[in-house]
């Protein structure tokens, strides 16, 4: 049982610049939390405001590893039967039927109630086997030939019950059926969990992860982004744009906006053929990055002095 | 290096940050993969490991940098090295030879190793540093220094008087260096020691003596305190509120049918939701303490969803709507002062406000109410109503009544506790956090409303 691609994480600068080859710019210390990951092989917890690129860091990782990307959404009310694993009954209730012809096949020459019932056990739990399980994303993983990229995204949606079925399986990478006993994985799953905070995660579930806190990036890493996500923008509105996006984020706003949205932004001007920043472009295309009216009315006010300022040092 | 690291975690731990030996464990293995070679790789490393929220991030990060910060001794500019001419030989002792030989790095290693030696983590009070400073010296050996001085200044020579001038120097100087080592690792482990020692105390201190300044810290007391009860709380609930299937009761119930699972059964828990009446006294008697009740009132109204206020003095009023939507320094200053709330701030009479309350609030009072009466009972030798008070312990499931007073006092002078007593379910002394935290716990736990 060993995790395959360990070639891949050799060295932080290498899994940077391999990250950065999948379209996916991060910083220092998310290399460095990969890195460990990989070698000491613990799934990764991982917090930030929404928007930052959590998610996608589970979606490149699986890109980059080149293995299959198993993907569980977590929301309240789920439960093991939607992500551990479920008994097929319809199966099973099939199978009986049809074998209840062969039963008396099977009993054939057995004397009495005693000598059937013996005989019957000799059959026991086929009706309770691998063929009956339906595996669901978290066995799924496990069972993986080549290894895979376990994304366990908004586990905070989950309940805390939930928490509970996902302890064995993140530190021992295991799942115990009770009716067949212990599935080991096969080859041990890269795990990422995301979680917006809404709530605070156990203790237990914590202390089986290492913990990835990704703010928003600064305006430094922030163009990287924009110049990988939106190949073939001017330096001049990239630039711009990542300065006022800064400058937005300063506000008192009741959601800032992401990284997913200045990159939206920057596609859409793109689409525009604008090559530099002004208010009037900045106005009409303040919805792709502002997503309440309340929001949209604070940055209106300011526009100009923070355009200008934009504008100004590039 | 390990020794390092432990002591590292000692400090973080103090300053708040919660490491499990299972994390302690994985940080030992990140740094045996990563070294110490590059400071923000182990920064990064110990961070992932150990830190597991944000507010922990923060702790480290601070914490790492006091611990992993430059100690001054080895800093070259400002450690100069003693005149050349001066030589040392080999009576002199091991610590003169250092210092004369401006060894700078060896006297680091010097002072780390005493500072071991006489245990420096366990530096909890200001007090305590000079005396740390003293031992720290010691264990250098400052008595063969102090030797070597005394016999140099004895000597005849002026090169030996000359000698002695430098050792003097090096020696405060030295001095100096361990002061301000000490210093710097009194704020990373004593910081984390004293914040501890300031919840204990505040927790066991009376509610009424307690001074504006913890107010804040109090509140966080609380706050973890309530936050913690209604976690439990609200598993509870949604575990109550989902049905399974009862296999096992689904197969005995449809025996008759042959069998066939015709018709399904499904597991489901009895909700039992807390139903809470809170009546708070916001005389003047109880003023010290009514202002943490208050602030009680406050977190709880946050945690359970099903909760009715009342305060009274000369009678009494519902303030249940105001809680919402305000934070809480505001909604304690409105609840004290009565503002636009209709509450006449008197003389306390709890007759009145039981019968305030049988008018306003008793028809709400059911079998799975429970009933919180925050008060001393002085009743100013008014009519007690005791009637009315047991018409409410007879429709409730539980009334509480928790006063501030110690038991001691209760039924003395215009106390009317001995005789509303015999009508509560559970009355108990109430002044400190750790007895609120009793009484909520068992509020809470199963059964217990």
């Amino acid at each position: 049982m060993i995790r395959y691609h360990n070639h891949k994480f050799r060295t932080i600068q290498g899994i940077q610049q391999g990250f950065e080859g999948c379209g996916y710019v991060c910083s220092h210390q998310i290399a460095t939390t990969l890195y460990l990951a990989s070698h000491l092989e613990k799934p990764i917890l991982v917090e930030g405001p929404a928007g930052v690129g959590k998610t996608e860091l589970g979606k490149t990782a699986s890109l980059y590893l080149g293995v299959p990307l198993i993907r569980l959404q977590c929301y309240e009310g789920l439960d093991e039967s939607k992500a551990l694993y479920e008994w097929k009954y319809g199966k099973q209730l099939l199978y009986t039927q049809i074998l209840k012809d062969k039963l008396n096949e099977v009993l054939k020459g057995a004397e009495g109630l005693a000598s059937s019932m013996t005989r019957l056990h000799q059959y026991d739990d086929i009706f309770f086997s691998p063929h009956f399980l339906e595996p669901r994303p978290l066995l799924k993983a496990l069972q993986q030939e080549g290894g895979a990229v376990l994304l366990l995204d908004e586990v905070d949606k989950s309940d805390q019950e939930f928490e509970a079925f996902l302890l064995e399986i993140l530190s021992d990478y295991q799942v115990s059926v009770p009716e067949i006993g212990t599935i080991s994985a096969t080859s041990k799953p890269f795990v990422f969990l995301t979680s917006n905070n809404t709530r605070e995660m156990s203790e237990a579930l914590k202390r089986r992860c290492l913990h990835l806190f990704i703010p928003f990036p600064d305006p430094k890493l922030e163009r990287k982004i924009v110049r990988v996500r939106v190949p073939g923008i001017s330096e001049k509105l990239e630039a711009q744009l990542v300065a006022f996006i800064q400058e937005v984020r300063q506000l008192d706003l009741k959601k800032a906006p992401s990284v997913s949205e200045t990159v939206d932004w920057a596609k859409t001007l793109m689409l525009l053929h604008a090559s530099a920043l002004n208010p009037d472009l900045i106005r009409d295309t303040l919805n792709t990055f502002l997503k309440f009216e309340e929001d949209i009315d604070i940055v209106q006010e300011r526009l100009y002095t923070m355009a200008e300022k934009a504008v100004r040092e590039f | 290096m390990e020794e390092v690291l432990h002591n590292l975690m000692r400090a973080l731990r103090g300053s708040g940050v919660r490491i499990s030996v299972s994390e302690t464990m994985d940080a030992l293995e990140a740094v045996k993969l990563v070294g110490y070679g590059k400071r923000q790789v182990l920064r990064e490393a110990l961070g992932a490991t150990l830190a597991k929220s944000q507010y922990e991030k923060k702790l480290f990060e601070t914490c790492f940098n006091r611990y992993f910060s430059r100690d001054s001794l080895s800093d070259e500019e400002e450690a100069p090295s003693p005149p050349p001419e001066v030589e040392y030989d080999s009576e002199d002792a091991d610590l003169s030879q250092m210092l004369l030989s401006g060894d700078n790095a060896g006297l680091s290693m010097a002072m780390r190793a005493a500072a071991r030696q006489v245990e420096i983590t366990g530096i909890w009070f200001f007090t305590q540093k000079s005396l740390y400073v003293h031992r720290i010296l010691e264990a250098m050996g400052l008595e063969g220094l102090e030797g070597d001085i005394k016999r140099l200044s004895q000597g005849m020579t002026a090169h030996s008087q000359e000698k002695a001038g430098v050792l003097r120097e090096a020696r405060d100087r030295l001095a100096e260096h361990v002061r301000d080592f000490v210093e710097q690792q009194y704020t990373l482990f004593a910081g984390a020691a004293t914040e501890e020692m300031m919840e204990k105390y505040l927790r066991n201190m009376r509610l009424s003596n307690l001074e504006e300044r913890d107010f804040h810290r109090m509140r966080l007391i609380i706050q973890k305190m309530v936050k913690r009860l209604n976690d439990i709380y609200s598993r509870r609930k949604k575990r109550s509120r989902r049905g399974l299937l009862d296999v096992k009761r689904t197969i005995r119930q449809n025996l008759t049918y042959d069998g066939l699972l015709f018709e399904p059964q499904w597991k489901c828990k009895k909700v039992d939701r807390p139903d809470i009446m809170v009546l708070c006294d916001v005389s003047r008697s109880v003023q010290a303490v009514a202002r943490f009740m208050l602030l009680f009132l406050y977190s709880l109204n946050e945690a359970v969803a099903r909760i009715s206020s009342f305060i009274f003095c000369s009678n009494l009023v519902e303030v249940s709507h105001v809680f919402d939507g305000y934070e809480v320094e505001e909604v304690l200053v409105r609840l004290q002062r009565g503002i636009g709330l209709g509450v006449q701030l008197g003389r306390t009479d709890y007759g009145q406000a039981f019968q305030d309350f049988k008018e306003q609030g008793l028809d709400r009072v059911g079998n799975k109410t429970t009933v919180i009466i925050l008060g001393d009972a002085r009743n100013n030798y008014g009519d007690p109503e005791t009637g009315i008070l047991r018409l409410i312990y007879e429709r409730s499931r539980r009334l509480i009544w928790l006063n501030p007073e110690p038991s001691s006092f209760w039924g003395t002078g215009d106390s009317e506790m001995a005789a509303y007593r015999a009508h509560c379910s559970l009355a108990r002394e109430c002044s400190t956090v750790n007895h609120l935290e009793r009484v909520v716990d068992f509020l809470l736990k199963t059964g217990g409303y």
